[in-house]
């Protein structure tokens, strides 16, 4: 990848994607914001400086994979693949609207960029097994890249997947937690705690790295140092913060899903961000 | 199709077939959840290709969406178990990762309904064609002999999309021979007659066959129609049947409730109100016993499908004026 990394470009993208993530949700009345904007610097990393893609042409054969197994996040990647090129910026405007190929839940049929549908948690982590799993048998390099919630680590499913992945050793297979420590109904650690997370995975025989999910070194140099393990699937705790740069909800179990009933609570969100210099696309 | 593939079980021509078709594709891929053996694919297909061959130890769901992961990537993964366990235990991994992902994954439910005999209540799934039929872009299988199961996977590999089909492990009696070829969507007329319609699928279809050739004896002229495709469901066979017969009769090693007997009075009480009398199981569990108990308790063996037969056709004479009714509304001669 040519990575032409200027950090305070990269915060401004950052800004910028969390200005119209927030934007596109109120449109829409709804949604699922904390979760896309605890993962705007990991997946601006990902698009920008990590993954080998070509938004020309979503589906090249050798491209690196994305699965959001955490569908709900679809927002985060609508803009990221947007702002990369996948399709119109204009189309941000319609998320959920009737007929959108932007759904609240990511889809692999509607939306140019999206490698598989996810919606109902603990599946996404099995498919990227099976992408993986394809890929060794083709003698593919490319790496498919998956993104789970902490909550979605609830569901038996993830573990399932956890120990094949592990037993088939799938070193292609990069996972990464969005570990906001909050779920729809609280703190992880008050609903159902998920420690010692990072122990859970290394007993499954995953290679476990840690990072903090909002500074632009420490994920870009975790996920090369993940890419350059063998022999075991990686999987990187990404600590972040949910809501992160929207102070009404920033950490606060109430940022899983808002309602946006008027163009009231519209400006109180917009203007509740740390930036706001910025025009929308659409 | 070799001439002599009804003295195998089952089980063994679903592992020769995949077999032949992983030899012709290098796309097909065989997936287990522990269950490798009885399935038939260990060691037939687990010894011939050990890189296509994944057992995803007992761990359906993730075997499932792991199918999807791969068919994504252009492999044609075909996935068995138990019917419960590769239907309703899974039935939202089914649904999301590969029919509303629409993604090319083959399930194999294996010894459907009352076949899983000896494993009892908790095995014996009596509602999977009901609830795969529910789910929108899955098509829905029920072969009943040797012949009819490898024509079905040779087309289920070549075609681009979910598809769910039971497997009987057993040997089950001869039906067609190797010339028979597998029609999507269209019934196979296996005897003709005007008295009843006989409507069977699977395991009850060799069952239906001696009913309505016993019943020649009596007078008694069945029409029957062997729906090897439960879903899509052939509509314009089975009424233009009712049209000549006025009677219909349904047969399956399944509930009565959503599966075969469903669709038929769902396409008849739309296109053709005709009185039908859906022979399986009732709103109940299963339980471990012998066939013929089974068969006796909820009543769709040979000699219930017989009577059932004669039933229906007798109420067709009596009700004639009833008959003359639905004719003079030009629906039915």
């Amino acid at each position: 990848m040519n990575d032409t990394f200027n950090c305070e470009e990269f915060d401004r993208l950052a800004g910028e994607l969390r200005y119209v993530i927030t934007d596109m949700i109120c449109r829409a009345g709804s949604g699922h914001i904390g979760g896309a904007l605890s993962l705007v610097e990991t997946v601006v990393t990902l698009y920008w400086r990590v993954l080998n893609i070509d938004p020309r042409n979503p589906k090249m054969e050798d491209r690196d994979r994305v699965i959001l197994s955490k569908g709900h996040g679809g927002p985060v990647l609508y803009a990221a693949l947007a702002y990369k090129g996948f399709f119109p910026k204009e189309m941000l405007g319609s998320l959920n609207a009737d007929g959108t190929n932007l759904p609240s839940h990511v889809d692999r049929i509607r939306t140019p960029g999206i490698d598989m549908t996810a919606g109902s948690l603990g599946q996404g982590l099995s498919c990227a097994c099976g992408m993986a799993m394809a890929a060794k048998m083709d003698g593919k390099k490319h790496k498919i890249f998956c993104i789970v919630g902490d909550g979605e680590c609830d569901e038996g499913q993830v573990w399932e997947a956890a120990m094949f992945a592990g037993h088939r050793k799938l070193d292609n297979l990069i996972a990464i937690t969005d570990y906001n420590k909050l779920q729809i109904d609280g703190f992880t650690n008050d609903v159902l705690t998920l420690e010692p997370l990072a122990d859970k995975w290394r007993a499954f025989n995953w290679e476990v790295l840690e990072m903090d999910g909002h500074d632009w070194d420490n994920i870009y140099t975790t996920i090369n140092k993940a890419k350059q393990i063998q022999g075991k699937p990686v999987m990187i705790v990404a600590h972040t913060i949910k809501a992160k740069d929207c102070s009404i909800i920033e950490n606060k179990p109430e940022s899983h899903n808002i309602k946006v009933d008027d163009e009231a609570a519209h400006r109180k969100y917009m203007g509740a961000l740390k930036c706001t210099d910025y025009s929308l696309p659409y | 199709m070799q001439a002599n593939l009804h003295e195998f079980e089952m089980r063994n021509v679903y592992a020769r077939t995949l077999l032949e078709l992983a030899n012709e594709n290098p796309n097909i891929l065989v997936l287990e959840a522990d269950l490798s053996k009885a399935s038939g694919t260990n060691p037939t297909f687990a010894k011939e290709f050990p890189d296509r061959f994944i057992n995803c130890g007992v761990a359906e769901a993730d075997m499932i969406c792991i199918a999807a992961g791969m068919a994504v990537e252009g492999k044609i993964p075909f996935c068995a178990s138990f019917t419960p366990f590769a239907t309703r235990r899974v039935y939202d991994q089914v649904t999301i990762s590969v029919a509303y992902a629409n993604t090319n994954v083959k399930i194999v439910g294996t010894a459907p309904g009352i076949t899983a005999g000896p494993n009892g209540g908790t095995h014996m799934c009596f509602q999977d064609m009901a609830i795969m039929r529910a789910m929108p872009n899955m098509i829905v299988l029920s072969p009943c002999d040797c012949y009819e199961l490898s024509a079905c996977l040779r087309w289920m590999a070549a075609h681009e999309g979910p598809v769910y089909m039971q497997l009987i492990r057993m040997l089950q009696p001869k039906v067609f021979d190797e010339t028979y070829t597998f029609n999507p969507g269209k019934a196979v007329h296996l005897h003709g007659g005007s008295s009843v319609t006989l409507v069977s699928t699977g395991y009850m279809t060799p069952f239906a066959l001696k009913a309505a050739e016993q019943l020649e004896a009596e007078g008694i002229e069945v029409d029957l129609l062997h729906c090897p495709s439960i879903k899509p469901f052939d509509a314009d066979s089975l009424v233009a049947s009712a049209k000549k017969t006025g009677a219909v009769v349904t047969v399956e090693n399944q509930s009565i409730i959503g599966g075969l007997g469903g669709a038929v009075c769902e396409v008849l009480s739309e296109s053709l109100p005709t009185p039908v009398k859906r022979l399986g199981v009732p709103d109940r569990f299963g339980e471990v016993a012998t066939e013929n108990y089974l068969f006796n308790k909820h009543g769709f063996g040979l000699e219930h499908i017989k009577e059932a037969c004669r039933q229906m056709a007798s109420l067709n004479k009596m009700e004639g004026t009833q008959d003359a009714a639905v004719s003079s509304k030009g629906e039915r001669n």
